[in-house]
């Protein structure tokens, strides 16, 4: 019995020890499964954290090593926005002409406040015109200008706005949209990235990952300036100058250069602090030899067949005859207005000059520039001043199709501008 | 959410923290990974969870109700039940405008001046591969091919599981269930298989986009192109849409292997394919065998000899599956003839000598009668409408009206060929040899993260992928 019980005991325990060994091997099983996984895990997860790291120092050590940065793209707009204080602390009274290209091209601070001074009036003026930007992106920029001025109690005396039609079309905007992002975040503020990231998670991250990850740089425009050097955007020029007028051009682009290392040996860009200033020397400021190369420079440049070459471009690339216009940027070109509305004392709306003899709005652009004309007026309570027409300026004073040219159209602009608001100031 | 977007990335990384160090248990990690699924589709349009919910929701009980089902005619009635709800979304939500607009066009033709208003209802992404999707479990489980499975959150979840939920692969209910109700984490091998799968994707897609472009300025016909310059779209488009589609499955695949999901090839080399029968068994292999299960089987297959009408409406149905335009039916009818035709001459006597030929010249011959067709199909289902692919086509066999070549045209030919060439030769590393290099550790992660940098470097993640919109 004893025996028995022992037997049946034993057996029982027995069955009880390979019973609690099988669960032990299948839980101590199960145990090593669970840290095997968790080891993957973290493998896994090292490998997406790290690799994502590497692969982003990588990719800020090739931006950087080919001049891609904010600097490099913004240059000259972010040393305006950085100078803005500069500009507060001036004793004088303040005029700014905001616009494009056409306004960098046609103004010139120096020839301005220096013909004031001979008035005996001490304004100290500023050009900030920007090429490659459109109202959007002004806009962005304004609202910097506007929060620092008002935070400062300063004002503009007078600022000169410029509406540039070519800016504000579809075309414009749809060849810009690479460049979108990286603007985006080197004119807005953090507060103003937020907002975005609340009404669109997923473009928020974005940005925020174009401004501290990835230096400003977005993928899109890397991509397009690598596409660009791959697929050039237009075919070849289509009207061509004989080769001595492109040897000359040549040349005397070279020449230019040497004269004005001649002309200013020491210069240093900070002395005449531009170029976030805008414009460049005054025709005063030459020597009368650099002139005659000038002269002799536009009119190897200044030829039929680039006028006409630069003016299928510019259709390609902004529309410029028939403008048709994006409603969003005629939308951003009014918050310019207003933003400016908000630290000036006097606001003007300017239409800057138009090479006549190459641009020539269709019956319908004229309408729908009638159109916009007449919606910017409406929502800014400002009458634009159109100076596309004046006598003061003559289609032998641009450079290109658009632009005023150096020493020549711009002064001609100036005076233009001095003889219509040298009054108000 | 796209796969290569900055928001993406950190859902991924937290998503993976949760589901690799807290939620480690089954019925937790299949909450987990449905809550997230439908976090990153709501990232889309939160609008339209319920429309995904829903159908789920049905089709699973509908599956189990044809399970239940006393009689064959039953069942059939909860199947055409599922039918109705899942075409029935489909129909409505995609091809309700087209359909009225078509009438309108009809009736126009016909002299009468109808005026319709359309809904103009925004497409639910990825709409036409989760409809599919749920529709081949009510099939299967009809056909007894598979019982039904118990487990709503299960079957919810692997309808929306997010790898795979917005363009694809189309995954059959017998294949990912099983997966879902037992969830195996991978094994580090596994994982680094993945890893190259989704570099492999990136790399794809970033080359897609950058081939757009080409492909743009050809189908926009903005400007007088040459004939070279035409073909180089056209070419550049064929190139675009396989790195686009095969880079997100490749990406979808890894990201799956990731999370211990095995996946099918969606792609094999396609653009090797030595005939068009060829290519549907290379291209878009979960559809193209989807349609061959459950719609050419459903019409009778090669049975009374209806094969050509059968493969025909297939391949036409196939084409619009794509997208509601009469470009894509006409893409699709291109294919269903095409097929036909090879069917045709395969069983003539004259070519038989050339079909069973394996010598190099004649493989090449069919590799490049083939790669001629689907380049011609791709204008179909690229431009804008049936007018601009025939004027396409013509230009493309005509001397083109610009007689000076734009700048670069032969680099971007030859970068467009050289970027195809290359991907394939990268997918077929990958489907041949890719775990010889897993092996390797340095090479390896070398490799993932030069080809991560370059990805991250270049490319446009503001791009969707093109089959979002199917």
């Amino acid at each position: 019995m004893s025996l028995s019980t022992s037997s049946f005991n034993e057996e029982n325990t027995t069955k009880m020890d390979t019973s609690i060994t099988i669960d032990d091997q299948a839980s101590s099983k199960q145990m090593v499964d669970q840290a095997e996984d968790r080891r993957v895990f973290i493998k896994i997860t090292l490998a997406i954290v790290l690799g994502m790291m590497v692969a982003m120092g990588l990719v800020r050590l090739l931006l950087d090593a080919n001049g891609a940065n904010k600097q490099g793209i913004l240059g000259r707009v972010l040393q305006a926005q950085a100078a803005i204080p500069q500009i507060i602390a001036e004793p004088n009274d303040l005029v700014m002409f905001y616009g494009s290209s056409m306004t960098r091209a046609g103004f010139s601070p120096r020839k301005f406040d220096r013909d004031l001074k001979v008035m005996g009036k001490d304004i100290t003026s500023f050009n900030f015109g920007f090429g490659g930007l459109n109202p959007y992106y002004q806009e962005l920029l304004s609202r910097r200008l506007a929060e620092q001025f008002i935070e400062q109690d300063r004002k503009l005396k007078l600022a000169l706005i410029e509406f540039n039609p070519f800016q504000a079309t579809t075309t414009r905007w749809n060849r810009a949209k690479f460049t979108l992002d990286s603007y985006i975040t080197m004119l807005s503020n953090d507060a103003e990235l937020w907002q975005i990231l609340q009404q669109d998670l997923s473009r928020g991250i974005h940005l925020f990952n174009i401004k501290y990850i990835r230096n400003h740089v977005s993928a899109e425009m890397v991509t397009s300036y690598y596409a660009r050097e791959i697929f050039p955007p237009q075919r070849g020029q289509r009207f061509k100058d004989d080769e001595e007028t492109v040897a000359a051009r040549r040349s005397l682009g070279k020449e230019l250069n040497q004269a004005f290392e001649t002309d200013y040996p020491n210069y240093s860009g900070e002395d005449w602090y531009y170029p976030w200033r805008g414009a460049g020397t005054i025709p005063q400021e030459r020597s009368e030899k650099t002139l005659a190369v000038f002269d002799d420079y536009y009119a190897a440049t200044q030829t039929d067949a680039q006028m006409k070459n630069d003016r299928l471009s510019r259709i390609r690339s902004a529309d410029i005859e028939e403008l048709h216009f994006e409603p969003f940027l005629v939308e951003s070109f009014i918050g310019i207005v207003k933003n400016f509305q908000r630290f000036s004392e006097k606001v003007e709306v300017v239409m800057l000059p138009k090479n006549s003899r190459y641009i020539h709005y269709t019956p319908e652009a004229k309408i729908r520039l009638a159109q916009a004309i007449k919606q910017i007026e409406k929502a800014t309570g400002i009458k634009i001043k159109n100076h596309q027409d004046i006598k003061e300026v003559n289609a032998d004073m641009y450079r290109d199709s658009t632009h005023l040219s150096r020493y020549r159209g711009d002064i001609a602009y100036t005076d233009f501008l001095l003889s219509e608001y040298a009054k108000v100031l | 959410m796209i796969f290569n977007t900055p928001i993406f990335f950190w859902f991924f990384c937290i998503f993976i923290l949760f589901y690799g160090f807290a939620f480690l248990k089954q019925t937790p990690k299949v909450y987990l990974l449905l809550v997230s699924s439908l976090i990153f589709y709501g990232a889309w349009n939160y609008s339209f969870i319920p429309l995904l919910v829903g159908s789920g929701i049905a089709d699973y009980f509908i599956a189990q109700a044809i399970g239940n089902a006393s009689s064959q005619r039953n069942k059939k009635r909860w199947l055409i039940l599922s039918l109705v709800i899942n075409l029935g979304i489909l129909a409505t939500f995609k091809y309700a405008d087209f359909a009225i607009a078509s009438v309108a066009d009809l009736l126009s033709v016909l002299g009468y001046q109808a005026s319709f208003t359309t809904l103009s209802w925004v497409l639910p992404v990825g709409i036409s591969f989760y409809t599919f999707q749920s529709m081949s479990y009510t099939i299967d489980v009809y056909r007894g091919d598979m019982k039904p499975r118990k487990g709503l959150v299960e079957f919810v979840a692997a309808l929306s599981f997010f790898p795979q939920l917005v363009a694809g692969p189309i995954l059959r209910a017998k294949h990912i269930l099983p997966q879902m109700h037992a969830i195996s984490m991978p094994k580090w091998l596994e994982a680094k298989h993945g890893f190259l799968l989704i570099t492999v994707g990136l790399i794809k897609k970033t080359g897609a986009d950058i081939l757009a472009i080409p492909a743009e300025k050809a189908f926009a016909a903005q400007e007088a192109l040459s004939t070279l310059e035409m073909w180089t779209g056209v070419l550049a488009f064929a190139g675009q849409i396989y790195g686009d589609f095969s880079g997100y499955t490749d990406m979808a695949i890894g990201l799956a292997i990731l999370l211990g999901f095995n996946i099918p090839l969606n792609f094999r080399v396609p653009y090797f394919a030595k005939s068009p029968v060829d290519f549907w068994r290379r291209w878009h292999i979960s559809l193209s065998s989807w349609l061959k299960d459950y719609l050419y089987i459903s019409l009778g297959g090669n049975r009374n000899n209806n094969r050509t009408r059968n493969v025909f409406l297939t391949m036409l149905l196939g084409g619009l599956w794509h997208g509601a335009a009469w470009t894509f039916v006409a893409w699709g009818a291109f294919h269903g003839a095409i097929i036909t035709l090879t069917h045709y001459f395969a069983n003539l006597p004259i070519f038989s000598r050339f079909n069973n030929s394996n010598a190099l010249a004649v493989s090449f011959v069919k590799w490049a009668m083939t790669f001629y067709l689907i380049l011609i199909g791709w204008v179909f289902f690229r431009a804008t409408d049936i007018n601009s692919a025939i004027t396409i086509i013509g230009n493309l066999h005509t001397i083109g009206s610009a007689s000076v070549l734009g700048a670069n045209a032969w680099t971007i030919f030859i970068f467009t060929t050289v970027w195809i060439l290359m991907v394939h030769v990268m997918d077929y590393f990958v489907i041949k040899s890719a775990d010889k290099l897993e092996q390797k550790n340095w090479q390896f992660w070398l490799l993932i993260i030069v080809g991560q940098a370059l990805c991250l470097l270049i490319g446009e993640p503001s791009n969707e992928f093109i089959y979002f919109q199917f």
